[in-house]
């Protein structure tokens, strides 16, 4: 009964010595596969984003300006 | 439960086999009744979705958290009164800051 | 289903909780965007100092000054702890039930009605504890009176009521999907733009000179002030390390760009009708299938073990470095006499503050955070996309109801199929996602490489969803019409 359970156990390591080089195999293979923007729609989702990221930063930055005085007041 | 019910309910025949023969516990027959038991509970577990999406209700999906699907029972408000009583909260504690500075001391 | 069930505590506390009501119908797309916008900026606003905080300095700093750009938390503010306790709450909550550690059965409106009560009671519970670990470490100051207590115990209990409540506005259909991310998001840009633009002067030195908050700003400032001479300003605007300087700021824009690409990286599955003859068309899978959360996660895990640290160091042993508990986990040095900067083996778990400082006095940390963010993230990642509703067997469930089938495979063979990309995607996605956060975090930025891959990714998430939500209202919004932008989302 106790060699399968050891030769299991054994293997067990091996699996877990293997699975990050398995990963990292599987990982660059699925990078591979994908398929890269090319710079026309990267650029393009750049100004989205960043459009998007600055002017709700910019509205939210409007909101914190408000604090400037609130801490004057009650400092 | 069920399964244990019915096992209990022998036809008469094989009733008397089992008596004659006595098999003894263990054996094929046990293993195969705890695989299928196993099966069972397993297609149950596959059954019982993990979260609420997968129980087709909304949820958190892939790459977005969501916590508030249903209308839970509980102190029901309305969400612009949410939005007011959380500005109203705001100034009560912009003004009892002001109330400490008037009065010169932290209470 | 007999016995103690966890979601059953609630059950007591259901008459005090308070609810946000469902809407009687679909929201308008403008509404909500007008709803999701309020409740953010009512959360930025409620940034206002804390009342009742000791007024001389604290011996006590930051433990967690690092981590608080991932959660929008703002220090000694009524936003002491930001989301943390709602994201923590919900990302533990949803992952013990699906690891079947809590028992739910999210088939029944019931179950799932209780399950959601116990995730904002438990997030109501973490603000309840943090507060007053808080307030026992000596945070607030020194022998406070039993009034300040209470006063502080209101105020961020209370707090934290106001951002689960608006949060979950946001979540039940009056703004877009999900409250966290959106709340998170938006502070996250606010920073950012704060970091950048911030006019804002604070004191840097005794003299009472004042430097503006914000990096650009600063620069312009630095060229034509009367202290400093013409370079030195320059200098001073991309090396100064009590304030948001130039280089970190590229570095933050850099990593955005980058989270740009990545979210760009997708394995295109072919895909045809089987109603239809020649309708064929792609079905994309994501490489960053699960988002952010994975790397949020991995950071909810580092704050919980910075904050038991905080308790045991702090409030158990004063953070005095001769007692046995400093000896064993480290203590706490004042930096700047503003941060609290742990030492070793604690400081194992935490970003250095600058990368040459890093690299001579901790180098043992660049290999076990990362390590440690890494394992998080991939587990978490590995698990995430199999419960959350979107794993291959889902997604070969909604092919077969939407009538479509991967091409070259019988409508059997999706979900296999599909199962060999959607791990695999989530896993290495997660990967990727946590190299970009946690090579940021190794140059210094204190949280703020974290915060902008969460940030950003998140927006994304949002932005597929508002722009999913815009072409359903038939692309009638007044607002898209005044912002010119129709159909851009």
């Amino acid at each position: 009964m106790a060699k399968p359970v050891e030769k299991s156990e054994n293997n067990q390591i091996d699996k877990l010595a293997e699975a990050p080089l398995e990963f990292v195999k599987e990982g660059s293979q699925f990078l591979n596969k994908c398929k890269k923007p090319d710079t026309k729609e990267y650029v393009k989702i750049v100004r989205a984003v960043g459009i998007g990221f600055v002017s709700v930063g910019v509205i939210g930055y409007a909101i914190k300006l408000i604090h400037i005085p609130i801490r004057y007041l009650i400092v | 439960m069920n399964t244990n019910y019915n096992n209990n309910i022998y036809p008469l025949n094989q009733l008397r086999s089992i008596m004659s023969a006595a098999t003894p516990p263990g054996g094929q027959r046990t293993l195969q009744k705890r695989r299928q038991a196993q099966n069972a509970k397993e297609k149950q577990l596959k059954q019982t979705p993990a979260s609420t999406r997968q129980a087709g209700h909304g949820g958190s999906s892939n790459s977005i958290l969501k916590v508030y699907t249903d209308e839970a029972n509980g102190l029901r408000v309305d969400p612009l009164v949410v939005l007011f009583l959380a500005v109203g909260f705001i100034f009560s504690v912009v003004a009892l800051h002001v109330v400490a500075k008037v009065t010169g001391k932290i209470f | 289903m007999a016995g103690f069930r966890l979601i059953d505590v609630v059950k007591p506390f259901l008459p005090l909780l308070p609810e946000v009501e469902i809407p009687y119908e679909k929201v308008p797309f403008d509404d909500k965007i007008v709803y999701t916008i309020i409740a953010a900026l009512i959360y930025i606003f409620g940034q206002v100092p804390l009342a009742g905080v000791s007024k001389d300095e604290s011996t006590v700093k930051d433990p967690i000054y690092f981590l608080r750009g991932v959660f929008a938390a703002e220090p000694k503010t009524l936003m002491e702890f930001g989301i943390f306790p709602l994201i923590c709450s919900g990302l533990i909550m949803q992952l013990s039930a699906a690891l079947r550690l809590i028992k739910v059965n999210f088939k029944l409106q019931h179950d799932r009605e209780l399950f959601q009560s116990l995730t904002k009671m438990f997030a109501l519970l973490q603000y309840f504890v943090l507060t007053n670990i808080f307030i026992v470490s000596g945070y607030y100051g020194e022998n406070l009176t039993i009034v300040q207590i209470g006063l502080l115990n209101v105020q961020l209990v209370g707090a934290g009521l106001v951002a689960i409540l608006l949060s979950e506005i946001i979540d039940k259909g009056f703004g877009f999907a999900s409250g966290n991310m959106t709340i998170e998001t938006v502070v996250i840009a606010t920073n950012l733009v704060s970091d950048t633009l911030g006019i804002a002067q604070i004191k840097v030195d005794e003299e009472g000179n004042t430097e503006a908050r914000g990096s650009l700003i600063n620069l312009f400032q630095g060229l034509r002030s009367s202290n400093k001479t013409f370079l030195g300003g320059i200098i001073s605007s991309f090396n100064r390390d009590y304030l948001p300087n130039l280089n970190t700021t590229f570095v933050v824009l850099a990593i955005g760009a980058a989270i740009c690409y990545l979210q760009c990286l997708r394995v295109e599955l072919p895909i045809r009708s089987t109603k239809a003859r020649g309708l064929n068309n792609v079905y994309p899978i994501r490489l960053l299938h699960t988002g952010a959360l994975p790397v949020v996660f991995g950071y909810v895990l580092l704050t919980i073990i910075h904050l038991i640290a905080f308790v045991l160091i702090q409030c158990i042993a004063r953070n005095d470095p001769s007692s046995i508990i400093c000896k064993i986990f480290g203590h706490y040095e004042s930096v700047n006499n503003l941060l609290y900067a742990p030492t070793f083996p604690l400081s194992l778990l935490t970003p250095p503050r600058s990368f040459a400082n890093g690299l001579l006095s901790q180098p043992l940390t660049f290999v076990v955070f990362s390590a440690f963010m890494l394992f998080n993230a991939i587990w978490f990642a590995s698990k995430w996309q199999a419960i959350s509703g979107s794993s291959a067997r889902d997604l070969a469930v909604q092919f077969k109801e939407q009538g479509i089938t991967l091409v070259g495979h019988r409508e059997q063979s999706v979900a296999r199929e599909l199962g060999k990309v959607v791990p695999v995607a989530s896993t290495t996605g997660a990967a990727i996602l946590t190299v970009a956060s946690v090579g940021g975090e190794f140059l210094g930025l204190k949280g703020k490489a974290a915060a902008m891959v969460i940030g950003v990714t998140s927006a994304f998430s949002l932005l597929e969803i508002i722009s999913v939500d815009y072409q359903q209202s038939g692309g009638q919004s007044a607002l898209a019409q005044v912002l010119g932008a129709p159909g851009r989302f």
